[in-house]
């Protein structure tokens, strides 16, 4: 009898997306991003890898957990949604196609590792996000954030979203969050990627490693004091024998 | 007395047997892993692979000088690295697809046609062929390259290396890979890259195989490079005539003779 | 009938030489022989009405609906063969569940009338079935808006705007056509839609006659449901006013 189901084990040599990904919506559109990170141990196997997946025009998913798995059910996810939108003459709504990635992470929990969060615009809602977390629920949320990095940054996001923001301010708050998540997570890193999905079109945002937004690094406290201590003459050191 | 009759269903009559020799630590064989330094890169009009050519069981060479570039379709190409027979068979079945669907579609095959059906049939497995490549081609959407793991995921790179030696080899490409390098700098790299791996992992040795495919052209570079060719020994180490004394001398013949007799009526063909 | 003793049409899976398929023809005639039923699309609804024709007096009255509901915004209204229609629905209902099931959002009426094309279509091409002997009014309100299709015994199916099948369906169409269809509320069609039905009726030559009616619109939250009790009442009395003064 298994008492305790452990999701996060991957099968031996498995690929890993060990991740920070978000999405967040926003007045007219959302903002999806993602670190670059692909590792298998302790290898970066791509440092430049693009975890924001296309599944339709204006749905994206962030992918979090095994790299098989989740292109694997993102692929299925693809072609159901092209079959959708062939048949119905129309493109599916956001919700359609997290429902058909709940229904493959759940149906299938047992042989998956995935956390997703499926984002993008429609006609009936605009724009939405939804999580998909391991076990195959599925959550509409205003904000979501995913991966090993993740943890670190609920607090940080907590403190700092607000609604009514608009894209800028939006973009801002992801590109903040995934670099906090990045210099802290061991398993996320490289680049940050991001796409900002409206009704008008899907726009690509890249920072470069060497233009990650910088918070506290530590140098104020290791470095040396920037003033003398100046001991009093009067005061005798301790005498040692 | 046994019966001659084998009762219906499965024979596990060996189970116990091999449970035992396990435990008294004689596993099963295992398959011929491709300890392996592969890698593809980009360049200004194609795609470069290239290959070492040693075969590993366990610690020994099983083979010094396999291919491991194997043919998916005239403008496609895949580097094999993991389980030899899984690559091997694999790449095979995947070739012999990509054939039958470009004839299907009449059209000339994609690189990402070979790169699906790979990561489809991988997935499928769920890890158990043991199947690490380096896919690239030409096609009529530009070349790909493409790496392919044993559990189905992909990357698409501009430089990838893959196998036991790829650490050695991704440092070759990291400090020196350019975009738009020239033929020649590109095949170069792959040959640095691939002898980084010889040199320096131990499942990787013996020659370097590399592959240049253009739009119109596909070369397949044999032992382009031969590090390791056995040299003439500096003494002989042979014993001189006479070494050993012998004391009998016995011969026999072994030919074997033998009559036929042939036993007719008279009525055969005349075969004379 | 000229096919008759011709041998082409025993089979629905053989083609009469000028190019017909007669089973299906002798389908369309059982949804003729049928009690007529209308549907109507106006501007923010869906009415549905059926001419329910009561063959014996032992009959429990709302016994045998023709109105059935597919999906919490879908109706269906069927002429023909009573049976039949149960079949229809009951595919159209598992159509609806399924795509629910995969799409999680409820199916466009289009999505349905689709299936049900296909469903019915399937009748008509082995020689070991029989065609559907009904014609089959679907009538929803979906992301779309308003939507109303009908669906033959053939398996081909049209959008309307006001559709009629059945024994009075020439009738009931000049009527629809009259209509300014577009400008109705759905509340005022379900007056018209009475009216309709009690005009073609032909009380000499039919017996008693049941009027079943449904509708989707914002009164009702944009689910099929029966017409209440008071609107139906209203319906027909005025129905049966107009159906006196067409007569003087």
């Amino acid at each position: 009898m298994v008492d305790r189901i452990d999701f996060q084990q991957l099968k031996a040599g498995e690929v890993n997306l060990g991740t920070s990904i978000m999405a967040v919506q926003f007045a007219n559109g959302v903002v999806i991003g993602a670190d670059s990170r692909t590792t298998t141990g302790s290898y970066i196997a791509n440092r430049v890898t693009d975890k924001l997946t296309h599944v339709h025009d204006r749905v994206y998913c962030c992918r979090s957990g095994s790299a098989a798995d989740t292109q694997a059910v993102a692929d299925i996810v693809h072609y159901y949604l092209q079959l959708f939108s062939q048949s119905s003459g129309a493109p599916p709504p956001v919700h359609t196609a997290a429902s058909m990635f709940q229904k493959l992470c759940y149906e299938n929990k047992d042989a998956l590792s995935a956390g997703i969060i499926v984002a993008g615009w429609d006609k009936e809602v605009g724009p939405s996000v939804y999580n998909i977390p391991l076990g195959g629920g599925l959550f509409r949320q205003p904000w979501a954030i995913g991966g090993s990095g993740s943890t670190y940054v609920y607090g940080y996001c907590d403190a700092t979203y607000k609604e009514g923001w608009g894209r800028d301010e939006t973009v801002e708050f992801v590109k903040n969050t995934l670099a906090l998540a990045m210099s802290r997570d061991g398993s996320s890193g490289g680049v940050i990627r991001m796409c900002v999905i409206t009704e008008e079109g899907v726009e690509r945002l890249f920072v470069p490693g060497n233009e990650l937004p910088k918070f506290w690094t530590g140098t104020e406290v290791l470095a040396a004091p920037k003033t003398k201590v100046v001991l009093d003459p009067q005061v005798a050191p301790m005498v040692v024998e | 007395m046994t019966s001659v009759f084998s009762p219906p269903g499965f024979d596990f009559s060996n189970t116990l047997r091999n449970n035992f020799f396990a435990e008294k630590g004689l596993p099963l064989p295992k398959a011929t892993s491709t300890g392996t330094t592969i890698v593809g890169c980009l360049f200004e009009d194609g795609i470069v692979l290239g290959a070492d050519t040693r075969a590993t069981e366990g610690p020994i060479v099983a083979d010094k000088n396999c291919e491991k570039i194997h043919y998916i379709t005239d403008n496609i190409r895949c580097c094999g690295a993991g389980t030899a027979a899984d690559t091997e068979f694999t790449t095979a079945l995947i070739s012999s697809n990509m054939e039958l669907h470009s004839l299907s579609t009449g059209r000339k095959p994609r690189v990402v046609t070979a790169m699906t059906m790979l990561k489809q049939m991988l997935f499928r497995y769920q890890g158990q062929v043991g199947a690490a490549l380096v896919l690239g081609g030409v096609d009529a959407t530009g070349p790909h390259l493409f790496t392919i793991h044993p559990h189905g995921s992909t990357d698409k790179l501009p430089y990838v290396t893959m196998g036991s030696g790829s650490l050695a080899a991704m440092a070759v490409f990291e400090s020196g890979w350019k975009a738009n390098m020239s033929r020649e700098a590109a095949l170069q790299l792959v040959k640095d890259a691939i002898s980084a791996g010889i040199f320096n992992d131990l499942g990787s040795g013996s020659n370097v195989d590399a592959c240049i495919i253009t739009a119109s052209h596909t070369e397949m570079l044999r032992n382009v490079e031969m590090p390791n060719i056995r040299v003439q020994k500096e003494r002989q180490y042979g014993f001189r005539r006479g070494t050993t004394a012998w004391k009998t001398e016995n011969i026999r013949s072994l030919v074997v003779s033998e009559e036929v007799t042939l036993l007719g009526t008279g009525d055969e063909m005349d075969t004379t | 009938m000229t096919s008759i003793g011709t041998g082409y049409d025993l089979s629905a899976s053989t083609y009469s030489p000028d190019g017909r398929i007669f089973q299906v023809e002798y389908a369309n005639k059982a949804v003729e022989n049928s009690g007529t039923a209308i549907g109507l699309k106006v501007k923010d609804g869906v009415v549905l009405a059926v001419e329910k024709l009561v063959h014996s007096k032992l009959l429990v009255p709302g016994a045998n609906r023709r109105i059935q509901t597919v999906d919490r915004h879908i109706g269906l209204a069927t002429a023909g063969l009573p049976a039949d229609g149960r079949t229809v629905a009951n595919r159209a209902r598992d159509e609806a569940a399924g795509y629910r099931d995969f799409y999680r959002s409820p199916p466009t009426l289009k999505t349905i009338a689709d299936r049900i094309g296909q469903f019915v279509q399937m009748y008509t091409l082995y020689s070991s079935v029989r065609p559907f002997g009904i014609s089959t009014i679907l009538g929803a309100v979906d992301k779309d808006g308003p939507a109303l299709y009908v669906v033959e015994p053939s398996g081909v199916f049209f959008g309307y705007h006001g559709a009629a099948v059945g024994k009075g369906r020439q009738l009931a169409k000049t009527e629809l056509e009259k209509l300014k269809l577009s400008e109705l509320t759905t509340r005022e069609a379900v007056i018209e839609a009475a009216r309709i039905i009690y005009l073609v009726h032909e009380d000499a030559k039919e017996k008693d006659f049941e009027l079943e009616m449904s509708w989707i619109g914002p009164e009702t939250n944009g689910q099929h449901v029966a017409v209440p009790k008071d609107l139906f009442d209203e319906a027909e009395t005025k129905a049966k006013e107009a159906l006196v003064s067409g007569f003087e």
